[in-house]
């Protein structure tokens, strides 16, 4: 469904020098498969997922969404189509309900009320109870805000889901409840979902493919759980070993 | 102190240097406590005797012209200075600022004072400059100040609001939707001093020009008739330019590709 062929991205750093951020970085996503693409922090994680709903551009290669080549398409249509939570929840003033409503509201789309089955189903599936959608949605813990983005994210139904650290600064449990919910999205939806995260529990626990990025450059990638268990290259292994804290700067 | 036929005072120059007294006073007692502020009480007096001097007699000057041409020109001018002005203040500008506030100033205070001096005043030439030139002014400084104050908010707004205006095109939001609370909050930070001017105006203080037409003579209520329609002049002005300004500043901050430029909003 998503495919990276030869992407690089290069910036100019604060010196006005250019820098490269990713180089050669090629792989795919499949559809109600989840691939988590893990790594050491300034790697260039985050600015890959932004590649893809293009929140930025690549400098080289290009990237393809069933075949066709995303820099081709409109990329207001692109956005409904893979939507994408940026690493910090952020809540629009007013409801959850009007949170939620947000994106249908964006594209003139008659807005679902708090009983209708899209907004029933959807908290369902964000493991969220429905007397939060009074609620205001700044006032709600950290955890309820994640998954309120995930709620928000995947009420348009759309066919690639971008996840950028979801289960940063959330304990134990809560980051439990948020994989749980985005393992049912997936397969429920049918969504390729692309997640970046330093949490290698949560790889290990949801994902179906991982992609190994270091320096820019993807240094493993194969099926989750065999190369969880069994890294070949020294630098994941590395990685493995010493896993740095979660300070969600990928 | 000299009186005309119909009872009004005529300044004489011994009179407006007995005024300079009060500026005298304002320097004593600035130095008296040491606050440092005689020399630019100093300056900025001789300064404005000198402006108003030289635009008094270069108003007499304007006003003997008759050429359509030459009042445009002098408004282009005076368009220009108003540019300048807006740009040397702003602390952070926007990318495009003089192409955005140039045309922004042209076609809302150019359309606004057209509207005003053809159809409310309804004087004939249009070009007159007695009445275009002091007109298009009062327009043109109220709206700069506007649309300044508009550009400097919404660039402040949108490095403020980078998660907001993201999380929303991640949402499936265009450009203008995303961006659609700092174009608010800017529009109203264009608008307050207008607004607070309108609101306290005949009470807490009576505007310049219709205490200058008191007395200089005119009747109190075609005084205040003038103060009105200048004032809603004024609004309409301050809010095409800004709004103007808005509509095609919000779109500098983003690429062909409606993505939030990088670096120039933070």
């Amino acid at each position: 469904m998503v495919q990276a062929e030869g992407v690089g991205l290069t910036r100019l750093d604060q010196q006005g020098r250019k820098a490269a951020i990713l180089a050669d970085v090629s792989f795919s996503a499949a559809k109600a498969r989840i691939t988590a693409i893990v790594g050491p922090s300034g790697g260039g994680k985050s600015s890959l997922i932004r590649l893809i709903n293009r929140l930025d551009d690549p400098t080289a290669g290009r990237i393809l969404l069933d075949g066709a080549d995303i820099a081709g398409l409109d990329p207001l249509l692109l956005r409904r189509k893979v939507a994408m939570m940026l690493q910090r929840p952020f809540m629009f003033p007013g409801t959850l309900l009007h949170n939620l409503q947000r994106p249908l509201a964006y594209r003139k789309e008659p807005v679902p009320n708090a009983g209708s089955a899209e907004v029933r189903l959807t908290l369902e599936l964000a493991r969220l109870a429905p007397d939060l959608l009074g609620q205001d949605a700044r006032s709600l813990s950290v955890g309820q805000q994640q998954r309120a983005s995930l709620a928000r994210a995947v009420i348009t139904s759309p066919r690639v889901l971008l996840l950028d650290e979801p289960t940063s600064a959330l304990d134990r449990p809560t980051g439990d409840l948020v994989a749980a919910a985005l393992q049912d999205i997936c397969r429920q939806r049918e969504m390729a979902v692309i997640l970046v995260t330093h949490d290698l529990r949560l790889a290990g626990r949801i994902a179906d493919d991982l992609i190994y990025l270091e320096a820019g450059r993807i240094r493993e990638a194969g099926p989750a759980a065999a190369l969880l268990s069994g890294p070949a290259s020294a630098e994941f292994r590395r990685f493995l070993a010493e896993p740095e804290e979660n300070d969600g700067n990928g | 102190m000299a009186m005309d036929n119909h009872g009004l005072v005529n300044l004489e120059l011994s009179n407006l240097l007995l005024a300079f007294a009060l500026i005298l006073l304002a320097m004593a007692l600035s130095r008296f406590q040491r606050l440092g502020q005689a020399r630019k009480i100093g300056w900025a007096a001789l300064r404005m005797v000198v402006q108003l001097l030289a635009i008094g007699y270069l108003l007499h000057l304007v006003f003997s012209v008759k050429t359509p041409l030459l009042v445009a020109s002098i408004l282009v001018v005076m368009a220009g200075f108003s540019l300048q002005v807006a740009g040397s203040q702003a602390k952070r500008r926007m990318p495009g600022f003089y192409r955005v506030m140039g045309s922004s100033i042209l076609a809302g205070c150019g359309g606004v004072t057209f509207f005003f001096c053809t159809l409310v005043v309804g004087y004939s030439p249009w070009y007159e400059p007695r009445y275009l030139i002091p007109l298009f002014g009062m327009i043109l400084g109220n709206s700069m100040q506007g649309a300044s104050l508009a550009a400097e908010r919404l660039e402040a707004e949108i490095a403020e609001r980078r998660e907001e205006i993201e999380t929303a095109l991640c949402l499936g939001a265009t450009p203008r939707q995303a961006v659609e609370t700092a174009l608010r909050n800017a529009f109203s930070a264009a608008l307050i001093p207008t607004l607070n001017t309108m609101a306290a105006m005949g009470i807490v203080s009576l505007p310049g020009m219709m205490t200058g037409q008191i007395l200089s003579g005119t009747e109190p209520v075609v005084a205040v008739r003038y103060q009105i329609a200048i004032m809603c002049a004024v609004s309409g002005g301050v809010a095409a330019t800004a709004f103007l300004l808005l509509m095609q500043g919000y779109r500098r901050y983003f690429t062909p590709a409606q993505q939030l430029r990088r670096g120039d909003a933070s």
